[in-house]
This record gives structure tokens, C-alpha cells and sequence, in this order.
């Protein structure tokens, strides 16, 4: 039972499921670099209502998305109080030796949180929307112009496929070589980074090994079910561009540009 | 006689506060004697891996608590000194020999010893005396772990568990993929350790023959919960409600039903080829008499 | 009956090991159910992959279905033979339960419009078609072996071999699988080769062939093969169930000139001990 949130697809038939991956994954792209656009509340008022709007379109439950940011907690409350200590400019509020705290750099604080989770939440969409036979046709689709310089698109496209498809086993894999040193008595995530590094020897071992029949077994088979040359299949999936990829795309752009206007103020 | 394992009141809930929340054990109070050979038995996603989990605490109950050769384990045990204590309780997990990760056979069964302080000579003492255990022959101490057949790297895993000498031993599927010679091989190694070593085992399995075979005690989980405990021949009586478990009749018991209904007749239900035989031989012996 | 598979005078070694097969001969016959039992290590997945062109001989010559296996042949061949393998986790490529009966439809490109008629219908013959959806983390070892089967029936095959494709299941997933291999074979004609070191798998075949260290020691019915239970035992595989029995009533000085009976046969002939006045 794993914690782990990426690559676990939800089934369902949202608005945003129904999206077509090729629209999902640029819209993805689209979104973080607008994000970098935004200075101001309201820019960030602006892109988390969109966020918000998105998840509840997508109807999966919120607590799923709450999930995807424990891993990563620590980062977010490490960048942050960073920029909060660092940062100059504005009413000095409270100092100590290197470190000060300004009005500026609390609302810069903020504002990297937002950012972050941002980025957590529409990656979290994408991936939990999406299967990730769907993303990896989303690239596909996505870099298929680089087929013209005889760049192997299909075959890169699979192998994504077949890797996303595989990150439930490996990490629910993980997670028993992990209790079984731990009942030979290792002790993961205690003592110096020496003996933590060392630790690590009885768990990545296994896993690769693993990782390696895992590989072995499915190159087998898919020889056996008749695979030979990825650049010639057809498509079970046809992803159309829908009317709601227009209507998204046209949202979205439009945000965009009230995000570049919002600069102003 | 002392026990080794005690639970009172177990529940696990996975995850618990999230909307994937469920518990994977309900309430389980129940308890083992030393030297006891407990097989737990129930269908795919009952809780006997959970439930075995929190024998020697790689699981902790979310609420409950449990008693394993004293160690008194509740929700807010912290991981501290448990290291010791999951020396005394050596577990074999599902398919073990993916745990193996040394470059020879030798050290991979002296990781566990020497983790829990042992020299390089103890260590290498227990590998060895756990090697003549599963069977694994000298000559191997040097190979490779991963130039060995499947079933020899079976047994380096569980040598590797055996030479901690744990006094509870937790067998999850230990037979599973083998064939037939590997199956009864580690079958009897159960045993042996069981009767020879005094040690108590706990073992996970669907295979109904080895619970009528060897084990002296049947734990039957459903939905995580103990529904049943008791020795094999009062597991196995009513049909009805094991069919409702999805658990199958030992082979001799499936027999003597077909024997029954073709007219002889069994006062108990047989469990194992003994028993059958023995009824039968009974039968044949009377029959005789009164000719 | 036909030959479907004609396997003749074969040598193999995998690299840098000693010749496994020398000089293997063995015929499978249209429409048979075959066992082909051995313990581990006696060559038998070896076998199948050699059958299946998934390696290639060092000398002798197999044909499937008229075709020699070679280069030249090799999608026909595998065309007309679907493999179900040990690991069910190892032979889902899909992302999804529908995406992975689609695979082989893909590769043989199918056009798409018929791949979503087959893919329903390969996933309702086994069973599987309201877990389309779902992705293999959510499913059984049992149901993805049902799916391995569905993306095998989606091309129509002639054969189908089982790589002991049960013996990583629980028993019920195991009874399961069986049954249904058994329906589809009715159904669509099949010959069913299953690869099993599960003595109840074998008795349910039409032929048992034993495998022992690359040489096939011998080949008869399943009560014929069971006759012997002894030499099952001293090459590693168990006795059937009727053959316990009987070996553990003679130790009790009930015996019988058979050292094997099927179950009807020996519950007759326990009737007639038992009853006869």
C-alpha cells in the first residue's frame, strides 16, 4: 500500500478525463509558465480560483491532491522560509544576525508557496485525469514533428507508457524489500548519511534486480504477442480534439493574458 | 503452556484519514502458545499478511494492542529497541529470494546476524549451521546468490531468517511457485524446525493439505477478522460456512465426501490420508471380523 | 488427428551452459489438451519458447501449424500461438485492462474500428469486460491472468500455451483459469498445451508428457502416466491423490494389484471392500 500518488490514475468521466491528453499535457506546460508570469494577488487569486475550478471539474475528491504535497513538504517549507529569511527589501520586521524578515519577503514567501502548490496541483490533475497510456500518447502527439529528423517519437512514447505502467509495481515491491531488510535488521533512516548510504545497498540491490526480470519477462512477451517494431502499430486510442479542448484552451488563454495585463498593477 | 503471541483487540485501518482508508484488521484478539504451529488461512485480501505484519511490528494496530515474548506493542510504540526485538521473530516473506542482494550466498545469510551485532565469526558460524538447515550445500557459500535456481534461492532467504535463531518463525506463501519436490522440502523444514528447535510457527498459506499436515493450530481470517481458531479438525466441518470463506476441503476430506455419498460412511470427517485410511482399514477390518 | 506442432530432432543450449535438449522429438495433435510436466529446470518453458520462436534452435527443425519456425514465418507463427506466462504482472504492457488486450491488435495493426469490436468481445468471452477500466494494481493475479487470455483470444489463435500460468495463483484463481481455458478450447477449437508441475492440472489432460532433464521419459494418458506414481515421486513431482491413498492402504496390509485408480475406480473398488459379505 503505497503513499505514493504519481502514476496511480483515477478511472472517471469528467470533464477534464474526457479532455483529450494532447490538450492536457500542453495546457500542463502552458499553466506553469504562466504561473511564472503572475507577481500580485491578484494574478495568484486568479490562477488558484482556475485550479480549484479545474479540480472540481475533474470530480475527483480533494484529499487526493492534499496528498500529493506531503512528499514534497519539506521542499515547499524549506523554499520558503528561505525566500522569507533572505529576501530584502520592505519594513524590516524582526532580525537576527544574517537573517531578517520583511512584509516583502513574508508576501514573497507566500507567494512561492502558491506557486508551488500550483504546480503540485495541476501536475496532480494531469496525472491522476489521464492514464498514463494516454500521456504518453499526449507526447507522442506532442513531439511527432521531431519524427521528420528520424527521432524515434513511437518507440519513446512506449517505453514512457510501459515505465509509468510499471511505477505501482516497483514502488509496491519497494515497499516489501523494505520491511524484509527491516526484519533482518537494517534500520532505514537513522544514523549518519554513512550508514544511511550503506542502508540503502540491501534496498536498491533487490529493487534493480527486480527492475531487470521485471524487464526481462515483458520483452519476452511482447515478443510473444507479436510486437516487433513500434513504429509500425496502429492506435487503439484516437484522442480527438473535442469542443471541450477548444472551450479549455480558450479559459485558459484567457487567464493567461489577465495574468500579463494583472502585471501592471 | 507460555504464550508467545498475544493480541487484544487489533485494528489496523491503512491509511487511515484519507479518503483510501480501510481496515485491514478488525478487532483481532487471539493467542499463541510456544511451540505451537499456527497456519492462518482465509481468501486473497483477508488481512493475513496485515495480521502477520504486526508480529514483529513492521505494522503497528491502530488501535489494540499486542503481546509478542513480552514485548508489549501498541499504537504509540516507538521504532527505538525494536530492533531487538525483531530478532526474536524471524519473518519469510512472499517470494523472499527478492530480498537477496549480497555478492555471495554466505554473506547475504550473515546480513541479518551481523545487523544485530554479531562478529564476523558468529555471523558466519549461524550462516553456516543455517545453510545444513534448508539444506544448501557448503559448496555453495561462495556462489553468487543470483547463479542459483529458484528454489535454491529460496532457501538462501530463509537461511538468511534462520540464522538470526529467531524464536518465532512467520512463513508468508513459503511454497508459493515451487514444484512439488521444493514445496515438501520447505514443508519439512517447517516441521522440523517446529518439533526439533522447539520453534513456534506461524504459517500463511491456501494450501489446505499442508494445514491438515502440519499445522496443530488454524487461524481463519475473513474481512479482517478472526473468525475461527482451533485446531484443524475443528476448522473444517462445516462445509457451508467454508464455502462462504472461499476455502477449499483438504483432498482427503473432498474424498471421503465422495466416499460418503457412495455409501460408506465416516463418524468425522477425515482430514489427512491417515485418517481416511484408517477409517478405511477400520471398515475392511470389521467387515472381516464378521465374516 | 493432425500434427499442429511438429517438433523434430532438436538441439538447444542457452549460452555458455551444456546442450538441454539433444536430438527432442514431440508431436502435439490438433485439438489435444497436452501437459507437459517436469519439475523445474527440466526444459519445458524452454520448450515453449523454442515453439514460439522466441529462441532459436542450435539444430533440428519445429513446425507449427505446416510452417517451419524461422525468421521468415515468425508472425504467422505467432499468430497461431498465444503464450499465458508464469508472472501475471510481467505480461501486462496495457495501461489499462482494454489497452492491454489491444496490444497484440496494435502490433498486427488491426485497424481501429475493429479493434474496439474485438477488444469487447475477447474481454465479455473472458469474463473481464466491466473492468475495461481498470489498471493492473487494482486487479488480481488471477484476473490479469483472464486479460493475458483475452488479449491471446482477441487474435484468433490455434494454440494456446499455458506456461504455468496457474501456479503463481491462489487455488481458486488456479480452478478458474482452468475452466475457463477449458470453455474457450470448446468454443473455439483450440489445442492447449499446459506447462505445469500441478499433478490436478495434468490429470484434467487429454496426454501427459514428462519432461526430465531435457529428455521426455515417457508419454501416455494421465491413468497411465499416474500408474506409476513412484517414478513421479523420484523425479520430483507429487503423486496424484488416488495413488496416496493406495500406497497408504497397503502399508495397512490392504492391497491391490493397481498402484493407481482414478477416483471413480477407487471409490468403487473401497466399496467393494468394505461392502462385500
Amino acid at each position: 500500500m503505497s503513499n505514493f500518488i504519481f502514476g496511480r490514475y483515477l478511472p472517471g468521466h469528467s470533464w477534464i478525463h474526457r479532455m483529450s491528453p494532447q490538450s492536457k499535457l500542453l495546457l500542463s506546460f502552458y499553466f506553469v509558465i504562466v504561473i511564472f508570469f503572475a507577481n500580485n494577488g491578484y494574478s495568484y487569486g486568479l490562477l488558484s480560483a482556475l485550479i480549484v475550478f479545474v479540480i472540481l471539474m475533474s470530480g475527483v475528491s480533494i484529499a487526493y491532491f492534499l496528498k500529493g504535497i506531503r512528499p514534497l513538504i519539506w521542499l515547499i517549507v524549506f523554499t520558503v522560509l528561505l525566500q522569507v529569511l533572505f529576501s530584502s527589501g520592505g519594513h524590516v520586521l524582526w532580525h537576527f544576525g544574517p537573517f531578517s524578515i520583511t512584509d516583502q519577503s513574508l508576501i514573497n514567501g507566500g507567494f512561492i508557496f502558491i506557486r508551488f502548490l500550483l504546480i503540485i496541483m495541476i501536475s496532480t490533475v494531469l496525472t491522476l485525469t489521464t492514464t498514463p497510456l494516454a500521456i504518453a500518447d499526449g507526447v507522442q502527439t506532442v513531439l511527432k514533428p521531431l519524427k521528420k529528423v528520424k527521432f524515434p517519437v513511437d518507440t519513446l512514447a512506449l517505453m514512457l507508457s510501459i515505465a509509468l505502467r510499471f511505477v505501482p509495481t516497483l514502488m509496491d515491491e519497494m515497499e516489501t524489500i523494505l520491511n524484509a531488510q527491516r526484519a533482518r535488521g537494517v534500520d532505514f533512516g537513522s544514523g549518519s548519511l554513512k550508514h544511511r548510504v550503506k542502508a540503502a545497498v540491501p534496498l536498491l540491490v533487490p529493487l534493480f534486480t527486480g527492475a531487470i526480470n521485471h524487464a526481462e519477462n515483458l520483452s519476452t512477451a511482447m515478443e510473444a504477442r507479436g510486437f516487433s517494431d513500434s513504429e509500425h502499430r496502429t492506435k487503439y486510442r484516437l484522442y480527438k480534439w473535442q469542443f471541450r479542448d477548444t472551450i479549455s484552451w480558450i479559459v485558459f488563454l484567457l487567464v493567461g493574458g489577465l495574468v500579463l495585463v494583472f502585471r501592471k498593477y | 503452556m507460555d504464550k508467545a503471541i498475544s493480541l487484544k483487540n487489533v485494528t489496523h485501518t491503512y491509511q487511515a484519514n484519507t479518503p483510501f482508508a480501510q481496515n485491514a484488521l478488525d478487532n483481532v484478539t487471539l493467542n499463541i502458545e510456544k511451540g505451537e504451529f499456527t497456519a492462518i488461512i482465509g481468501h486473497t485480501g483477508s488481512g493475513k499478511s496485515t495480521l502477520v505484519q504486526h508480529i514483529n511490528a513492521l505494522l503497528k494496530p491502530t488501535t489494540g494492542s499486542l503481546n509478542v515474548l513480552g514485548k508489549v506493542i501498541t499504537p504509540t510504540t516507538t521504532n527505538k529497541n525494536l530492533k531487538a526485538f525483531r530478532k526474536q521473530v524471524g519473518m519469510v516473506f512472499q517470494f523472499p529470494e527478492k530480498q537477496l542482494f549480497e555478492e555471495t550466498v554466505i554473506k547475504d545469510i550473515m546480513f541479518g546476524p551481523k545487523n544485530y551485532g554479531a562478529t564476523d565469526e558468529q555471523a558466519r558460524h549461524s550462516a553456516e549451521h543455517a545453510m545444513k538447515l534448508v539444506g544448501l550445500d557448503h559448496s555453495l557459500s561462495n556462489k553468487s546468490p543470483f547463479d542459483l535456481s529458484g528454489g535454491q534461492m529460496r532457501r538462501v532467504a530463509i537461511a538468511g531468517v534462520l540464522a538470526m535463531d529467531p524464536e518465532i518463525l512467520i512463513l508468508d506463501e513459503p511454497t508459493a511457485g515451487l514444484d512439488p519436490r521444493g514445496h515438501n522440502e520447505i514443508m519439512d523444514l517447517a516441521k522440523y524446525l517446529n518439533q526439533q528447535q522447539h520453534m513456534t510457527i506461524i504459517l500463511i498459506t491456501h494450501q489446505m493439505d499442508d494445514v491438515v499436515n502440519y499445522a496443530t493450530n488454524v487461524v481463519v481470517m475473513d474481512q479482517g477478522q478472526a473468525v475461527k481458531i482451533g485446531p484443524p479438525d475443528t476448522i473444517f466441518t462445516d462445509l457451508d460456512w467454508l464455502r462462504k470463506m472461499q476455502l477449499d476441503l483438504p483432498s482427503s476430506a473432498e474424498f471421503a465426501r465422495k466416499l460418503e455419498s457412495a455409501g460408506i460412511a465416516f463418524d468425522q470427517l477425515p482430514l489427512t490420508v491417515n485418517q481416511l485410511v484408517d477409517r478405511v482399514a477400520q471398515l475392511v477390518g470389521k467387515k472381516a471380523a464378521h465374516e | 488427428m493432425q500434427n499442429i506442432i511438429e517438433v523434430n530432432k532438436i538441439s538447444y543450449n542457452y549460452p555458455e551452459r551444456s546442450l538441454l535438449f539433444d536430438n527432442l522429438s514431440l508431436n502435439v495433435r490438433e485439438g489435444e489438451w497436452l501437459a507437459l510436466i517436469g519439475q523445474n529446470g527440466s526444459g519445458k518453458s524452454t520448450l515453449a519458447r523454442l515453439i514460439d520462436g522466441l529462441l532459436v534452435l542450435k539444430s533440428g527443425a519445429i513446425t507449427v501449424d505446416g510452417l517451419p519456425v524461422n525468421d521468415e514465418n515468425i508472425n504467422e507463427i505467432r499468430n497461431r500461438i498465444g503464450i499465458v506466462f508464469q508472472n501475471p504482472e510481467d505480461q501486462f504492457v496495457g495501461a489499462t485492462v482494454e489497452d492491454d488486450v489491444a496490444f497484440g491488435l496494435e502490433n498486427r495493426q488491426v485497424p481501429r474500428e475493429q479493434m474496439h469490436e474485438i477488444v469487447e468481445k475477447s474481454l465479455k468471452s473472458v469474463g473481464m469486460w466491466q473492468f475495461r477500466e481498470r489498471i493492473p494494481a487494482n486487479l488480481s493475479g488471477g484476473q490479469k491472468q483472464r486479460v493475458a487470455i483475452a488479449g491471446i483470444i482477441a487474435l484468433h489463435p490455434k494454440i494456446i500455451i499455458l506456461d504455468e500460468a496457474t501456479s503463481m495463483l491462489d487455488p481458486q484463481g488456479r480452478n478458474d483459469i482452468l475452466q475457463l481455458v477449458r470453455d474457450l478450447k470448446e468454443d473455439n477449437h483450440l489445442t492447449v498445451i499446459s506447462i505445469t508441475h500441478d499433478i490436478d492440472e495434468a490429470a484434467g489432460a487429454d496426454r501427459v508428457v514428462i519432461l526430465n532433464q531435457g529428455q521426455i521419459i515417457d508419454e501416455n494418458t494421465p491413468d497411465g502416466i499416474f500408474a506409476q506414481p513412484q517414478r513421479l515421486k523420484q523425479i520430483g513431482l507429487d503423486a496424484p491423490y488416488p495413488a496416496k491413498v493406495i500406497e497408504a492402504l497397503s502399508r495397512r496390509g490392504i492391497t491391490s494389484d493397481k498402484q493407481y485408480m482414478n477416483d471413480e475406480e477407487l471409490i468403487a473398488w473401497i466399496k467393494q471392500l468394505v461392502s462385500r459379505m
